[in-house]
């Protein structure tokens, strides 16, 4: 069961996820975060997340890692990740600490997310069902 | 002429080997005063924090006898009352008149010694001085006016509201002080005129002169406006979104851009994480500065078992839990000034700093 609805929600569109953060999470809440959404991605057989982290106050070391290891965890089951919605002062931040995404790829917002994620289902690399 | 400490500069004596090498000193003079251990850690810690806290502000030959007269201070204003004293320290800085007439005798006494301490500076420092504090007017009219330059009319407003620190703190104490070298190391310190300091011997004369090491510490800066000052007991994972919040939010206060609340933001987020990791608790305390210029000062303090190597644990790419390793270099790299004193099985202390731009 989805836990803490006000913290975030998955809601499902077509073959996507789109997990939106709604408000400051501490380390246990994106932990429990990180729980839903890889078990959400399982059961619904998901083969794209979105994750909107617009009201994210700050993508620190454990954020930026659990993220990471999100999209780590989506990939092994079959699923791409895009991260939306970094505002600029919070990559500009996470630029100076020298963190970063990763291999995870990232757009500016929810639509262009879904765009990125439509491009590659629908491209070569991703063989039907 | 030189500046009080820049900002963007990262003072010497961070990571603070040159800190935790006064632990012991500390110690043994507080164990030598203080009977109950605990009572005992806990007035080593907060002279730890605040020797952390003026490291950016004193040469570093001063840092030991400074430690030194801390302790005994900070020892002393335990048995004193401590809340006249900090009732006294927030006006040091503070011109404009009182916002409420019936503050009571203290707020009277304050502005006695602050008229007092404005008569002794000479007329061209104090006109130009309640130009800008009072009547508000910009560096840069007041230059035009007195045929200077605004960084010189700013520069020698620093020196001023430095030396008007010194004369409120005689005046409102009513004392002369007993040597001719009392005003010039007093100055340096109140300016945090590292290189002045040096010049005027300060470090030697503040472990013998009783009144400039009780004053020593006031002109540091610490005591200010309790208003100023927000306090977060940390516990858990959710204390450490509350720091950080506070911090933004006292930020956010004093004109802080976007940016820099974030910087802001994150580095308390890793600093305070590492007490919901590795100590059980700890807490918080930001500050809104406003010497030499306005800026936030977060102050970080757990009675955990402490990091056993500093420099280590400052440098990139370290890791304990399974975490970036980012946290504490991180925060450093995002904050102006950084120092950590860490003591094992006693605790870790982790001050950092962030100023406003000039203007
Ligand atoms: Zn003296």
């Amino acid at each position: 069961m989805t836990s803490s609805p006000r913290l975030f929600s998955i809601l499902r569109q077509g073959t996507c996820l789109i997990a939106s953060i709604h408000t400051a999470l501490d380390d246990s809440q994106l932990m429990v975060f990180q729980r839903d959404l890889v078990e959400r991605i399982g059961r619904d057989r998901a083969r794209g997340v979105v994750i909107d982290v617009a009201a994210l106050d700050v993508l620190d070391s454990f954020a930026t890692r659990t993220l990471r290891d999100i999209a780590e965890m989506a990939r092994l089951r079959g699923a791409a990740t895009v991260i939306v919605g970094i505002q600029p002062e919070v990559a500009f931040t996470m630029v100076r600490l020298g963190l970063h995404t990763g291999a995870v790829s990232t757009a500016l917002d929810l639509e262009e997310g879904l765009a990125v994620l439509g491009g590659r289902l629908a491209g070569p690399a991703v063989g039907g069902r | 002429m030189p500046a009080p400490e820049p900002a963007g500069g990262v003072p010497d004596g961070l990571g603070s080997p040159d800190v935790a090498a006064l632990i012991p000193i500390v110690r043994r003079i507080v164990a030598a005063r203080v009977p109950d251990p605990a009572t005992a850690d806990d007035l080593v810690q907060e002279t730890l924090a605040r020797v952390l806290g003026a490291v950016g502000r004193i040469e570093p030959g001063m840092l030991e006898p400074y430690a030194i007269v801390t302790a005994r201070n900070v020892v002393a204003s335990m048995w004193r009352d401590q809340d006249r004293q900090r009732r006294h320290q927030h006006r040091v800085v503070d011109l404009r008149p009182s916002q409420s007439p019936d503050e009571g005798i203290l707020a009277r006494e304050d502005r006695v010694a602050m008229t007092e301490a404005l008569t002794r500076l000479s007329e061209r420092e104090r006109r130009t001085l309640l130009a800008h504090e009072v009547s508000g007017q910009d560096t840069r009219s007041l230059a035009a006016e007195l045929g200077s330059t605004a960084g010189a009319v700013a520069a020698q407003l620093n020196r001023t509201r430095a030396r008007l620190r010194v004369e409120y703190l005689l005046a409102l104490e009513r004392v002369e002080p007993p040597t001719g070298r009392c005003r010039p190391v007093l100055i340096a310190i109140s300016g945090g005129d590292r290189r002045r300091q040096r010049e005027v011997d300060a470090a030697h004369h503040l472990l013998e002169c009783e009144l400039c090491a009780r004053l020593s510490e006031p002109l540091m800066g610490r005591g200010r406006d309790r208003d100023d000052e927000i306090r977060v007991a940390v516990r858990t994972d959710s204390d450490v979104v509350a720091a950080r919040q506070a911090a933004r939010e006292a930020a956010a206060g004093i004109g802080f851009s976007p940016t820099e609340l974030t910087e802001i933001a994150t580095a308390v987020s890793e600093v305070v994480r590492n007490i919901v990791r590795f100590a059980d608790a700890g807490e918080v305390l930001v500050e809104l500065l406003d010497h030499p210029r306005r800026g936030i000062r977060i102050t970080a303090r757990d009675s955990g078992p402490g990091i056993a190597d500093v420099d280590e644990a400052l440098r990139d790419g370290y890791s304990t839990y399974h975490g970036l390793g980012l946290g504490l270099p991180g925060a450093r790299r995002l904050m102006d000034e950084f120092a950590l004193a860490s003591e094992r099985g006693r605790g870790t202390t982790v001050i950092m700093t962030k100023w406003r731009e000039v203007g």
